[in-house]
Parts: structure tokens; sequence; C-alpha cells
């Protein structure tokens, strides 16, 4: 299983913008198995990457192919296995639902595709400190404990690529280690691959392949 | 590998064990209970186009059954009778206001005109009685016409010189207008069958002196022809017998036709001055206005159904563009369009049936009061709705849950 990404750069890029990026305007294949690390200040196209990557924006120039299928010939249908089933991702921005609780939240993403049993939600919530929370609607919240949420959600289904957009932004440096500690292990557990794009480089996070945007 | 064959092998996988996931959890982020009022105008006004509808087709099938009797029309076609109109002018000049078959010929040639067949009547004449049964006497016509002409024709109803009785369609009018009189006259009112039963005696009496009696017996009752009717070759014989000549012109013609109401064949009727016997129209007019106005009420309800969908639509339109936001992040969690629009259509399935069905129970309501209290449970209605409602019924509820699905598949692959 690979992700491949060729001669990749947002069309609202300039070329000159990607001179010095390790990633736009290259030929790069990210295999299952490797911990690759993005590091790129605000600005460079760090989520754009990761919405490119997860099929969800097609304003690029260059091809994203999954397994050699380009991922902008994905029909509807397509596009939704491809998330149900291939690939993960924390969305920098979370993307709760406001009026579920966190249990909901969680469930229905589980339930497309369950990776784990309901009873896992329980015990993870409980490894990242927000068991007492799940029955709170997620809105009430507070962003930090949202972020774990979202987390969460992403470990319920099977994946061979987990997409990190800035997960951490919100937790403090322990709650941050917990966190990646579960995903790494989770991530070992599929023999999948993280694509973890941050602000800087964070020392909990044992990356194969180290990039630059 | 093509996109097609990813989609197979993918779906060999044990990953895609998909077909377990419930609507449950997704179901609270369609804001269907906001917005009610519009969800229950259009189930309203869905539930009285339904009900127009149905009770149409109902009361057209009603009118067909109740009309079938009077109705004048045979396999598709009209028949007609005409006569000549006496004016002052031609009073007494029986050539005049006879048809010769010269006329009879042009009438042929018309091609609104399907065929023709004079009305041959009497040259002698004919004395009517009961015999013992009733204290009856009368002087009488009889007529014929071609078999094909009549609307019954009982196997009965042929003669051979030497045979004493003679078959008789009678006008089913004539037995009607005489259980007017009867009672006035001390007469018992008669049914159809026991008419049947009577024997009567019919005596024909011509030029020098010559007079044989035979006995008549009702055969049928005609709808169509206004008149005592013997076979031809009957009334050909005795025309001969008894006034030595064969009947050359006829008063009445009947004309066959497939539309009565056909303006050419009413433009020319109206030329050559003949009269048109709109009696045995009226059934078939009166047929047309009800199945007019019943045709109206029926695309009235069809309008109605349009506009309570089209209602619908705005409400199903409101409802996704309130959930938008969590359409959109169901579809980005990884949902299928195709299982989504199916799950949210699906829930407006039980609201189309109940709708439908209560739609027909209230048609088998009014059936029933029609057939009970407003028909006297008429031997031509039957109180159970018709086979074409509940077959209308069915169409509808698919009708209503394709366009619905239709429409959600539209609104959910826009996000």
């Amino acid at each position: 299983m690979q992700l491949r990404i060729q001669n990749l750069l947002p069309s609202f890029f300039k070329k000159e913008s990607a001179l010095e990026s390790e990633i736009w305007r290259k030929d790069l294949s990210f295999e299952k198995g490797e911990l690759i690390k993005i590091v790129a200040p605000s600005g460079k196209g760090k989520s754009s990457l990761m919405n490119f990557l997860y099929g969800m924006r097609h304003d690029y120039n260059g091809t994203i192919s999954y397994d050699d299928h380009d991922l902008r010939r994905f029909d509807r249908e397509q596009l939704a296995r491809y998330r149900k089933d291939y690939i993960s991702i924390v969305f920098q921005d979370l993307r709760l639902f406001p009026n579920q609780s966190v249990f909901d939240n969680i469930e229905i993403k589980r339930q497309l595709n369950p990776f784990h049993t309901s009873e896992k939600i329980r015990e993870m919530t409980a490894r990242l400190g927000i068991e007492d929370k799940l029955g709170v609607v997620s809105s009430q919240c507070s962003y930090g404990e949202q972020q774990r949420v979202a987390i969460i959600r992403a470990l319920m289904q099977p994946f061979d690529f987990l997409l990190l957009d800035e997960p951490f932004s919100h937790l403090d440096e322990a709650n941050a280690e917990r966190a990646m500690k579960l995903m790494l292990e989770e991530t070992r557990l599929r023999s999948a691959s993280i694509v973890f794009a941050d602000l800087e480089r964070i020392d909990f996070y044992p990356y194969t392949k180290l990039f630059h945007l | 590998m093509t996109a097609d064959e990813w989609k197979i092998e993918h779906n060999r996988t044990k990953r895609s064990k998909t077909m377990s996931v419930s609507f449950k959890p997704v179901k609270p982020l369609f804001q269907t209970a906001t917005s009610s009022v519009s969800r229950w105008f259009s189930y309203i006004g869905l539930g009285i186009g339904v009900l127009l509808l149905l009770c149409s087709i109902q009361m057209f099938v009603n009118i067909q059954q109740l009309l079938k009797g009077g109705s004048i029309r045979k396999d598709g076609y009209d028949f007609i009778s005409i006569t000549k109109t006496v004016t002052n002018e031609t009073m007494g000049q029986f050539e005049k206001n006879l048809f010769n078959s010269e006329e009879i010929k042009e009438l042929k040639t018309k091609p609104f005109i399907s065929d023709v067949a004079p009305l041959e009547a009497n040259q002698f004449q004919i004395e009517l009685s009961a015999g013992g049964i009733l204290p009856f006497r009368t002087n009488l016509f009889l007529e014929s016409i071609e078999n094909s002409f009549l609307d019954t024709v009982p196997s009965s109803f042929q003669w051979q010189p030497g045979q004493t009785t003679i078959p008789i369609i009678v006008s089913s009018d004539f037995l009607e207008i005489f259980n007017v009189f009867a009672p006035s006259y001390d007469l018992p009112q008669v049914s159809a069958e026991t008419a049947s039963g009577i024997p009567v005696l019919i005596t024909c009496s011509g030029d020098a002196g010559r007079e044989q009696t035979f006995s008549g017996r009702i055969v049928a009752f005609s709808d169509r022809i206004n008149s005592v009717l013997v076979p031809k070759t009957f009334l050909d014989w005795a025309n001969l017998t008894f006034k030595g000549q064969k009947s050359e012109h006829a008063s009445r013609l009947y004309i066959k036709t497939k539309d009565a109401n056909n303006t050419e064949l009413l433009r020319f009727l109206d030329e050559k001055n003949y009269k048109i016997n709109k009696d045995k129209t009226k059934f078939g007019r009166m047929k047309q206005i009800f199945q007019g106005i019943f045709s109206g009420l029926a695309v009235f309800g069809v309008m109605v159904i349009i506009l309570a969908l089209l209602l619908f639509s705005f409400y199903l339109q409101l409802v996704i563009a309130r959930s938008r936001e969590s359409l959109k992040l169901l579809l980005e969690l990884g949902y299928s369009p195709g299982w989504l629009s199916s799950n949210v259509s699906r829930r407006f399935i039980p609201a189309y049936l109940i709708i439908v069905i209560v739609a027909l129970a209230l048609t088998q309501l009014m059936q029933w009061a029609f057939h009970h209290l407003v028909m006297y449970d008429r031997p031509e209605l039957s109180t159970p709705i018709n086979w074409t409602v509940i077959l209308a019924a069915v169409i509808l509820v698919g009708l209503s849950v394709i366009t619905n699905y239709k429409l959600v598949r539209r609104l959910v692959f826009e996000n």
C-alpha cells in the first residue's frame, strides 16, 4: 500500500514558492509502516496537503495516487470507501458534531467500519483522561478535550495511513505524549503509516522520514 | 489496475463489512423535527390530492357501470335513428316524408356513417289483444330492421312462413310506459319476465278482407330501438300477403356511426333536414358530461398531488440545507452518499404509506355511502372499491417513494 505524490503543487501557489520545499513539485511515495514527519511554519500549505491526501480538495496540479489509483478519478462512492477503509485523519479544526455527545461522535465513526468494539471507546477515553466526558455534548468540552475526541475517533476504523494535521495544538505536552503513544500503538496494530504535519518537530514522535514543506 | 478492478478487489477485502451500519446514531443529525409545519402541510396536501384522484377514479368506474345498460354504444359504435321533419309543406305527401332507396344509398356513401338500415313498417292493419288474460285491445304497428342493428337478438327471433307464433322485440320504454298508466286502467303492472310470458294475439287484416291471427311472444326488450319489432322475414311476407307489395319506403332509418356527436355527421343531417332521435343519445351525453366532470376532478387531484410533492421537496431541501454541515462531515468521515440518500428517503416511506392507505380507506367509505345511501344498493355497482383504484394507489406510493429518493440523492450528492 502506497500513497504517492507526483509534481504536486496547490493551484493557488506560485511555482517559485515551491523551490525550497521538500514536498511541493517533488516525486515522493509514503509506504505502509513508515512514520512521516512534515514540518512547516504557518501558511506553507500543511492543511492543504492533508486535505489533498484525504481526497477532500482537488485544487492542485500534479497527481496523488493511492495504490496507483489517481485520487481525482475516484467517484463519490469510491472516495467514501477510501476514507472508510484505507485512510483516517485528525483534522486541524477537529470537525466534531457539536450537538452530539462525545460517545456519539466517536460511535458514528466506529460503526461505519468497526475496527474496535464500542468498549474500546471507553478504554481509550480513559487513557486520554476524558472518560467522564463521554455523555457530554462535544461543544461543551474544552478545545483540548475535543482534540482528544477527534484523535480517538480517527482510531476507530481500519487504515493504512493516518493523517495528523497539527493534532496537539490544544494539548499540553503530557496529554500530547499520551495521545501520541496511543496513536503509535494503533498504527503498529494495523502495520500502517502516520503522516504527521506540524509547526515543529516533537521529541516523542519517532519519525522515519522528515520533510520540510 | 482500473478503478473498477480496484473496486472489485476492495470489495473482496475483509474490511468491507459496512452493511451493518446503523442509521440510529446518524438520525439526530438531520433536523427533521424543525420546520414541521411545511411537512404537515405537504402531507395534508398530498392526502387531499390522493383522495381526490382515487375518488374520481372510483366515480368514473361507477358511472361507467351505471350507464352501461343505457348506453347506445356497442362494440365502439353509436346507433341513432333519423326521421324526416314533417313540415306544413310536406304534410300528407308520403314520398317527401319517407326515405327512398336513393337517399339511403347516399347516406351509406358518407365516411362518417358506417352503415344504414331502414326501419320497415307494416303496410296493413294490425290489432293486438292479450286474449283472455288482460282485457286489452289496441291497434298496433310492427316494424323490422336488420338483426345487426339490434342490441339483443335471441336465437328465437326467427320466423318462417307457416309459423303461427311471431317472436317480438319491444322497446323497454314501452314496458315502462305501460307500467305507468296500467294502475289508472286497473291493469296489473308487469315485470319484464312476466311480460315475456304473456301470449298476445296479433290480428293482421289487409286488402280484400283477408285476415289472419297469429300468437305473439315477447322474446326480448330493446334499449336502442323505440318500436315493436318482428323478424324481417315475417314483415316482408305479411306486407306481400296482406297488401300485395313490399315496403319500399322507410319512415325511420338507423345509422351506425363511430361517433354520434361527430360535427360533420350532425352538419350533414341538418343540411338534409333530417331529425335525429336525441332521446337515445341522452344517456351517452350524460355519461360524457359526468365522465368529463370526474376526469376534470382527477386532473385537479393530480395537480394537487404535484403541488404537494413540490411543497414536500421544499421541505426536504430545507431539512438538507439545515443539516448541510452534518451531512458534509458525514461524507468527510466516509459515509456513502448512496447509503445516506436511501436511509434519509426511507424515513418518509411510512408517512407516504399511511397517507395513501387513509385515502384508500376514505375512498372505500365514500363508495360504501354512495352505493348504500345514494344508489340504494343498485346491483350494477359494488360496495368494494374497484381494482383500478387500488392499482392507482400502489402506483402513487411507488411514484412518491421514487421521486423522494431521487430528490434526496440529488441534494446529498450536491454536498
